[in-house]
């Protein structure tokens, strides 16, 4: 048991910097508070991931055969903090570089493999992720956008909501069903989202533009070769990205980056040697570092190529508490960035205000840790 | 950036915890707060488990040997002479006892202590326990409390130490300790609440259980891991973080972890308290959350000017 970087890993860490400081532009904060899914991000992330590709860190964890260079876990994580911790340049890429990826490339046909990878790599397209509904969110087992097989594909019909990223989306990675199998009879589809019959209305929202749609889908037609998977296998897909995705944000980088920030400012307005701040400050950042080093063992699980469990799902936890409380320190200790004195306090509150909520909610996620990872009993 | 232990770390606890297994450990008695294992403690002093960071090998090391030996219901006084004791340099009689400020504070194990290790106007100081000089303290935290009758021919001997790194062994030492007793109170509460009913079916069937568990679960990780971490970089900054989660966790986890045994984890009959009112005991060293948050403040952004 240890906790050090190797030589290795940090001079990994000061080259994403370096490239960092050496690219983003000097109003990026001013991009970055619009967010991940905005109309300013998305354009400016068409334009950064093909240089960070370019530099050899856009997929650095991806196998070689699929464009990357075979790196491990912690690349992935590393570059994922030291992104995230800016404000995400990748803009929605993060997604496709995280999950949508690695489930292509794990249960895509060769064919889907062929096109999807290369256009990820290319760094210029946005997936939308089309999983929640109406009447689907956290129970998404309960989802009813129907795909009725027909000639040459499938014709799907239904509504999804609170997508993210669905308004400049080219993909969606579509969860849609064929029977009334409650988990057993969904299909995933990958989507084109110029398809005839899609609709995409924008969702104003606290959280930013750009970040949640309602997506309507009329008879749209999906070819047959746009099934990942088999018929069946939908529900066991899902779950592999969502292991991914739970601790695919370190959103804790971000809040530590925050309070650094915030304490810059404490100190210029002189407000630092507050006994109260200092106590509250000190009390925030051991949660960022106890959900660091919860998420820091997934990684190290996943480096060593255990199987996911539920770890992942407590992990996640520690994240969002982590997240909320430098989110609440800020506003009630730090009002001013809210109203023009820092505009990524913004862009930060917009983000942890939903971490409870986006990736699935937290609820769930208590769900799963106390009958998987407590082995607690069922309600008979 | 390894979880898993290494080859010395796994061939420490397996030693130890072959030694655990051989040894009888009785259940307290009902009806008593203190659950001095003073068998335990000399045995385990005897097969030099108290020395092996005096020894020579990593903190770490000693700080897994505190961490399991806290799980164990019984209190032995093992984190002051494997983490803390150390820091002085020199080969002091344990059981130790520790103290902050006043070399008349109350202080644990000092009933039961050879050497009282107490920092005062900020120099730490070992003192020799006369126990005639001790008086037993009567209270509910589980672990035997004492304080000094007087200092009237008391000698208290510098060391030749700064005060910080007292204080930096002292968090980290907490923490390792808080590691092992968090883990058997929510092992016990979790077992509780699987065999207990309620309204037909097991009170950890109950999702208002359920999440609380979690998030009791979540923070015995994050201490553990703040706690290891720590104690592999020995750094002032580490220990005051990882104190300041530790203090800043103890008094949700224990009102959760007594809620869901109801008025069964009241009693003296009931273990739980052996292990939330050694937590309790330490949720007030060394100035409590608020004391260790200013800490951590100060050690990561520069101290209040």
């Amino acid at each position: 048991m240890e906790f050090g970087w190797t030589e290795q890993q940090q001079a990994y860490r000061q080259r994403i910097r370096d490239f960092l400081d050496k690219t983003l532009p000097d109003d990026w904060d001013n991009i970055a508070l619009h967010g991940p899914g905005s109309p300013q991000q998305t354009a400016y992330s068409k334009e950064f991931c093909p240089k960070l590709h370019a530099e050899g860190l856009f997929v650095p964890h991806w196998p070689e055969k699929f464009g990357g260079r075979g790196g491990d876990s912690w690349d992935h994580f590393i570059l994922g903090e030291e992104l995230w911790q800016v404000g995400e340049p990748r803009g929605a890429q993060y997604m496709s570089v995280n999950w949508i990826g690695p489930v292509l490339m794990r249960y895509g046909s060769p064919e889907q493999q062929a096109k999807f990878l290369p256009e990820i790599l290319g760094g210029k397209v946005t997936w939308c992720q089309g999983f929640s509904e109406p009447s689907a969110g956290s129970d998404l087992a309960a989802l009813r956008t129907h795909a009725e097989p027909v000639e040459g594909g499938y014709s799907v019909t239904g509504a999804k909501v609170w997508t993210s990223y669905a308004g400049l989306g080219d993909y969606c990675f579509l969860l849609a069903r064929t029977s009334s199998d409650r988990k057993g009879g969904i299909v995933i589809l990958l989507v084109d989202m110029d398809s005839p019959g899609i609709q995409v209305k924008d969702i104003p929202s606290v959280i930013g533009r750009g970040d949640i749609h309602e997506v309507f889908f009329d008879e749209v037609f999906v070819p047959a070769d746009r099934l990942l998977g088999e018929i069946g296998q939908a529900w066991e897909i899902i779950n592999f990205g969502l292991a991914n995705e739970r601790i695919g944000i370190p959103r804790y980088a971000f809040s530590e980056k925050m309070l650094h920030r915030a304490v810059e400012r404490l100190k210029k307005d002189g407000r630092y040697n507050d006994p109260v701040i200092q106590d509250r400050l000190g009390r925030v950042l051991a949660l960022c570092q106890a959900a660091r080093l919860l998420v820091y063992k997934v990684i190290d699980e996943r480096s060593k190529a255990k199987e996911p469990n539920a770890y992942g799902n407590l992990a996640r936890w520690s994240v969002v508490r982590a997240d909320q409380a430098v989110n609440d320190f800020m506003t009630e200790f730090m009002p001013d960035g809210l109203l023009g004195a820092d505009p990524l306090q913004t862009a930060h509150h917009q983000r942890a205000i939903a971490a409870g909520i986006a990736s699935g909610a937290a609820e769930i996620q208590l769900n799963l840790a106390a009958r998987r990872h407590l082995n607690l009993p069922g309600d008979r | 950036m390894d979880y898993d232990l290494n080859e010395q770390q796994a061939e420490v606890l397996n030693g130890l915890e072959q030694l655990i297994q051989s040894i009888t450990i009785e259940p307290p008695h009902e009806g008593v707060f203190v659950a001095w294992g003073a068998d335990l403690d000399a045995k385990v002093a005897e097969a030099g488990y108290y020395d092996i960071v005096a020894a020579g090998l990593d903190l770490i090391d000693g700080a897994l040997v505190v961490e399991r030996l806290s799980q164990l219901p019984l209190s032995v006084e093992a984190a002051i002479s494997v983490l803390i004791a150390p820091v002085t340099g020199l080969e002091l009689p344990r059981p130790f006892a520790i103290a902050s400020g006043s070399a008349l504070a109350p202080a644990r194990f000092l009933p039961v202590a050879k050497t009282l290790l107490v920092d005062q106007d900020n120099q730490l100081f070992a003192i020799e326990v006369d126990q005639a000089n001790v008086e037993t303290i009567d209270t509910l935290f589980a672990y035997p409390y004492g304080k000094l009758k007087s200092l009237d021919g008391v000698k208290m001997t510098p060391m030749n130490v700064p005060v910080a790194d007292f204080h930096r062994r002292w968090r980290i030492s907490m923490a390792a300790e808080a590691g092992g007793l968090m883990k058997s109170a929510l092992d016990l509460v979790i077992q509780h609440v699987t065999d207990r009913r309620a309204f037909g079916r097991p009170i950890g069937s109950f999702q208002a259980v359920q999440h609380r568990l979690v998030m009791a679960a979540e923070v015995t990780e994050g201490v553990r891991w703040l706690g290891m971490r720590a104690a592999w970089s020995d750094d002032d900054a580490d220990a005051a973080l990882a104190a300041t989660y530790v203090q800043d966790s103890i008094p949700k986890f224990c009102t959760d972890l007594h809620q869901f045994c109801g008025a069964m984890g009241l009693t003296l009959e009931f273990p739980l308290h052996y292990y939330t009112y050694r937590l309790r005991a330490l949720l007030g060293e060394l100035g409590g959350g608020s004391g260790q948050a200013r800490a951590t403040t100060a050690l990561n952004w520069g101290a209040a000017a």
